[in-house]
């Protein structure tokens, strides 16, 4: 334990102040549908984005080593906390009729200087966290539409398409919980989604995230709007889950895009 | 030390000061059998909050356009329900469920009708104020403009310090959140003709509703196994409970694909659970005001006590045809105490007697939760 924090503090300190220069980054998330962009505004008969908002947790450098190391995300008052940011990529326009005009586009961080080959990540929040007061939390968990108050827990993902009067919207999140609001022991279906990004380039490259992936194998042109709440028995939330590799399976919705 | 040497002295006293002094001032106006409710140790009582929460209960401003308050869902009159199968959002949105009474909701181990993970109002509150699925009050993400009316408005600027002294800022929708709890933790039934046979005036119930009460009590009927107690509901929890005491039953209302299926829309228990064995799991309501407290079970789909009754009377509902047919007695995770029984005209009509015994015209009327505005 004793060496554990001793190492933890080095690694702290080197951050700041080691012989090598720590690497900064600003890792942009770009809304797509079949890699064209996505937006809320109306676009005549075009897919349009209703919803985009995540949270990014245990995130890692993934060295040329195969080593994970972790990023210290910087801080900031509305998206960013230790080990935490939130994405919002709606804008509240056109189809996105919950959500607001404020955007965050990327995560920003540090990293102790290495050669770097990939990137690693969760979306979700993690378990001591996701399971708070929500109104005595701190940004980015303040936000009311992140938060799933009756399953006691955060929303780790809201996303949505839609076309003239179809479409398909998913909100994901921690299910089949014990124990009681504020008091939660553990969850069943934690449902939080590992991201691993093979020759990612931090400084250079982004973050594509897919909705034609996330509906693929959903009919988002049966005339009906769909949805998955992550109910534990909910069937329109098979194949999604099973495409974010809730399953066990890799998660096909996120990718890493070179240059932006 | 002053603060132990005064509760010491309330202990000498007995029960009533002392639960004086742990509520602060406020004084529970209630049966003296009665168990005190459970109350957060971050949110205690005071007459000044329950005033505060009376007002905003009403306050439309608390919707996003200015068309419903808690109480366009909880009316006074019928108990703190609405009246309707379903209730409806700010926005038109059709919520899956039936509004629930607020009475003794203060003496409720687990609120809604079927959430394992809620004990406490002030975590259920956040839901109709905020939520988004369905759309209810649809104050999601408008946070501040509740701030700002708070600050704003004359009444709130001067309660809302008074409600929660020390706090540095106390227009907040946690403070919303807790005022409104602990006014509807106010709203105890402890005045039906019940409660007075109960208490010793053995004129306040008729022959007919004591027959009806034998009928209730009875291992025929089995009635009292989920809706027992004080409070007519074994999810019933108060200040000096020991025991987690929770009931979630399968009373027989749906079987869809003979294996016990519910609509998929509204499966109970299993919705949060995923355990095969919790659909159609629902928490027993209290029966208190259940007369004025129609229509029925959690999803308005029985009309009256009469359908009711036959519900029960059958041990499970028969629906012929239909996207929901099927025969809910052959659900297979129906409670064991829905068996089904026969009864005589005249004992369905000392059963519905006995029910309206727990009407509490008190609770329906007084003036400490109507509407202030």
């Amino acid at each position: 334990m004793f060496l554990r924090l001793i190492s933890i503090a080095l690694a702290a300190l080197c951050v700041t102040a080691c012989a090598k220069p720590a690497i900064e980054f600003d890792i942009p998330f770009v809304a797509t549908f079949g890699g064209q962009p996505l937006a809320c505004g109306a676009v005549d008969g075009a897919v349009q984005l209703t919803d985009l908002r995540f949270y990014v947790s245990e995130i890692y450098a993934v060295a040329a080593d195969g080593e994970n190391v972790p990023v210290s995300l910087v801080e900031d008052a509305t998206w960013q906390q230790p080990g935490l940011a939130m994405i919002d990529l709606e804008d509240g326009s056109g189809a996105c009729a919950n959500g607001t005009p404020v955007m965050s586009r990327s995560i920003r961080g540090l990293v102790p200087a290495a050669d770097y080959r990939g990137l690693r990540f969760v979306i979700g929040v993690p378990f001591d966290r996701n399971h708070g007061d929500p109104l005595k939390a701190r940004p980015p968990l303040g936000d009311a539409a992140m938060h799933w108050h009756w399953r006691g827990g955060y929303k780790f993902l809201r996303a949505g398409v839609r076309t003239v009067n179809d479409g398909f919207w998913i909100h994901l999140g921690s299910t089949g919980c014990e124990g009681t609001i504020q008091n939660i022991t553990g969850c069943s279906a934690p449902n939080r989604v590992v991201v691993e990004l093979q020759d990612f380039n931090l400084q250079s490259d982004a973050i594509h995230v897919d909705l034609a992936k996330l509906v693929s194998k959903t009919d988002i042109t049966d005339g009906e709007l769909s949805d998955c709440s992550s109910g534990p028995a909910e069937t329109a939330c098979e194949e999604p889950f099973a495409l974010l590799g809730l399953d066990g399976g890799s998660q096909r919705v996120f990718s890493g895009y070179a240059g932006h | 030390m002053k603060q132990a040497a005064i509760i010491g002295i309330a202990f000498l006293l007995g029960g009533i000061a002392l639960y004086l002094v742990s509520n602060d001032e406020y004084a529970w106006r209630i049966d003296p059998d009665l168990p005190l409710p459970d109350v957060p140790a971050d949110n205690p009582m005071s007459n000044v909050k329950v005033e505060l929460g009376r007002w905003l209960f009403y306050d439309t401003r608390l919707s996003v356009n200015g068309t419903m308050s808690c109480a366009t869902c909880h009316v006074q009159a019928l108990a703190f329900t609405d009246g309707k199968p379903r209730s409806v959002g700010a926005t038109g949105e059709i919520h899956p469920r039936s509004s629930m009474t607020l009475v003794n909701a203060a003496y409720a181990s687990r609120l809604t009708w079927a959430n394992q993970l809620l004990s406490r109002l002030e975590d259920q509150a956040l839901t109709p104020l905020l939520g988004d699925n369905p759309v209810e009050m649809g104050m999601g993400g408008l946070e501040a403009r509740i701030a700002d009316m708070l600050r704003i408005d004359e009444r709130y600027a001067e309660l809302m310090p008074q409600a929660f002294p020390g706090d540095a800022d106390p227009y907040s929708v946690l403070n919303v959140i807790r005022a409104i709890s602990a006014f509807v933790r106010t709203i105890i039934s402890y005045d039906a003709p019940y409660d007075h046979y109960l208490a010793g005036d053995e004129s306040a119930l008729s022959a007919a509703a004591v027959r009806g009460m034998e009928l209730f009590f009875s291992e025929r009927l089995e009635c009292f196994h989920c809706h027992g107690g004080f409070n007519f509901t074994d999810s019933t929890t108060h200040a000096n409970a020991n025991v987690d005491r929770v009931g979630f039953h399968n009373n027989g209302l749906y079987n869809l694909d003979g294996e016990g299926a519910y609509p998929e829309n509204n499966t109970g228990l299993y919705d949060m659970t995923g355990q095969r064995r919790d659909m159609g799991r629902f928490k027993a309501p209290t029966l208190r005001n259940i007369a004025v407290t129609a229509p029925y079970m959690h999803d308005g789909s029985m009309a009256t006590l009469d359908d009711v009754i036959d519900h029960y009377a059958r041990g499970g509902r028969l629906i012929e045809a239909g996207p929901n047919a099927g025969d809910g007695r052959r659900n297979p995770f129906k409670s064991e105490f829905i068996r089904g029984f026969e009864l005589t005209d005249e004992e369905r009509a000392d059963l519905i007697a006995f029910l309206a015994s727990l009407t509490d015209e008190t609770v329906l009327s007084d003036l400490r939760w109507s509407d202030p505005y």
